[in-house]
């Protein structure tokens, strides 16, 4: 019968060049000590910051942070962005390198890629392709990502926070479950160093502030139409701060917030999204209905 | 363009461990897989799927054998059945070296999913775990189903590495072909020892 096949294979080859990124790339990913059962994935993103997916990190004291050298150091949180799922951590005394990146070109869809992470002491990769690549989206906290990538990859343990790359172990984003039900996403670089310049400069990721609770009401058409709104979905406001900007410009609850600036909004997400960091300390004209008009 | 090639020696490497693989039937269980590890008849299979005395075994060309389950060790999840081939040199699989294998190498699987006859699966290793330094559970990132236990994961050359011997958290989990023969070792001592050097 033949032998196994010894021809110095593609496969062989690909497997080689797969292991290689994994070895390489896996320097800089590193297992953060901040949750019960299992420790969550974070990459080495530059020196002495890690970056993690908000949603594993869920004690903010104490938490250490083990990597690819055997060594465990203490961590400390700088900040967190829930609207973007990253969480920031600050290790003085980590030693490994930091990941090196590629640029955005490689986020292609069909992209060979791989999913990085330290749920231990050893790094786990999976393997898959790039799903979906689309423009900046919203997510349903209100977060801006600067391009949708979806991957079709398996989902395990120590996935969130781990990083996705290339053949090469370029890193071409930062993997989250958390952001979509279900489905592996992963956050663009470009998004991922927005955020790290926002929370180490200050500890948050500072956005506008209505002090308004709204919920989304269906309008009746003829009102729609009267008043010629783009639909007729509009937020009641439910709850206003006392004191806060909403209330010192005069809404009330029961109120209908049809439109911010020039920019109709018909669900929460939408107002969150119009609300980004540029939007602070600046006066918005808002658009109400009250007593039908 | 490297698909051509890519596919041609994955069509290949399917083809050379459909050889070395069986189907194990037992009364009353579904069918699980096997691997032929020599040529004069004795396969290796998972414990769990040779829970009885006798277990026939079915090559890949449809042949069938009654099997004896010849050793069991539910520990390791591993088991040897002794079929008697009459005469015909039985295409046994080639062993590789699990300690080789790296996080990221690409696996393939070949087994009986869900009573599919010789079907092929890919992916890669996701982690390795040790104890003591030796490989202890070979975790890949690779879709299996209950009929690939028993059954060859390989490496990129098509070296069997492990048996598939379960799924865990999505994972197929594999008993490297280390322990592999150091189960073998252990029955071989204990035949040794009783006196009894028949295989």
């Amino acid at each position: 019968m033949a032998g196994p096949s010894t021809s110095g294979g593609v496969l062989e080859s690909l497997s080689n060049d797969l292991a290689g990124a994994v070895e390489r790339a896996g320097q800089s990913v590193v297992a953060i000590n901040a949750r019960r059962r299992i420790p969550a994935s974070g990459v080495h993103w530059r020196p002495g910051i890690i970056v993690a997916a908000h949603h594993t990190i869920q004690r903010e004291e104490e938490i250490t942070v083990s990597l690819a050298d055997g060594s465990t150091v203490a961590a400390t949180l700088a900040g967190r962005d829930p609207t973007t799922d990253l969480a920031v951590l600050k290790a003085d005394q980590a030693k490994v390198p930091v990941a090196s990146f590629a640029d955005g070109s490689g986020v292609r869809v069909g992209a060979l890629v791989l999913a990085l992470g330290r749920p231990g002491s050893a790094v786990t990769a999976s393997l898959g392709v790039i799903s979906t690549v689309g423009g900046e989206w919203r997510t349903w906290h209100g977060g801006n990502i600067d391009r949708f990538v979806r991957l079709d990859i398996s989902i395990y343990d120590g996935f969130s926070g781990g990083p996705l790359v290339d053949a090469s172990g370029r890193v071409l984003g930062l993997n989250t479950s958390g952001l979509s039900r279900g489905a592996a996403l992963a956050i663009p670089v470009a998004t991922v160093n927005r955020v790290v310049d926002q929370l180490v400069k200050s500890g948050r990721v500072a956005r506008g502030y209505l002090g308004l609770g709204m919920q989304a009401v269906r309008l009746p058409t003829a009102l729609a139409e009267r008043l010629s709104l783009p639909n007729d979905i509009g937020l009641m406001v439910v709850s206003a701060e006392p004191g806060g900007p909403g209330d010192r410009a005069g809404i009330l609850i029961g109120d209908v917030l049809v439109a911010v600036g020039d920019t109709a909004v018909a669900d929460p997400g939408e107002l969150l999204g119009f609300l980004g960091g540029d939007q602070i300390g600046k006066t918005v004209t808002t658009r109400i209905i009250r007593a039908g008009e | 363009m490297i698909t051509e090639p890519l596919a041609r020696e994955l069509d290949e490497l399917a083809s050379l461990l459909r050889l070395s693989t069986v189907e194990v039937h037992t009364h009353g269980t579904g069918a699980g897989s096997g691997i032929i590890w020599n040529d004069k008849g004795l396969i290796v299979t998972n414990a769990h799927v040779a829970r009885t005395e006798r277990a026939t075994v079915v090559l890949s060309d449809g042949r069938a054998f009654d099997g004896v389950v010849s050793a069991h060790d539910p520990r390791r999840d591993l088991a040897t059945i002794a079929i008697q081939p009459a005469g015909i040199a039985l295409p046994a699989a080639t062993i590789g070296h699990p300690t080789d294998l790296r996080t990221g190498d690409v696996v393939l699987a070949l087994g009986h999913p869900l009573g599919i006859a010789g079907a092929l699966a890919f992916g890669v290793v996701h982690a390795i775990e040790t104890r003591r330094g030796a490989p202890r559970w070979i975790r890949a990132d690779i879709r299996l189903a209950p009929g690939n236990s028993g059954g060859p994961l390989a490496d990129a050359r098509g070296r069997v590495v492990g048996v598939n011997t379960l799924i865990a958290g999505g994972l197929g989990v594999a008993v490297p072909t280390t322990t592999v023969l150091r189960f073998l070792a252990d029955v071989e001592a204990r035949r040794a020892k009783s006196g009894n050097r028949a295989a």
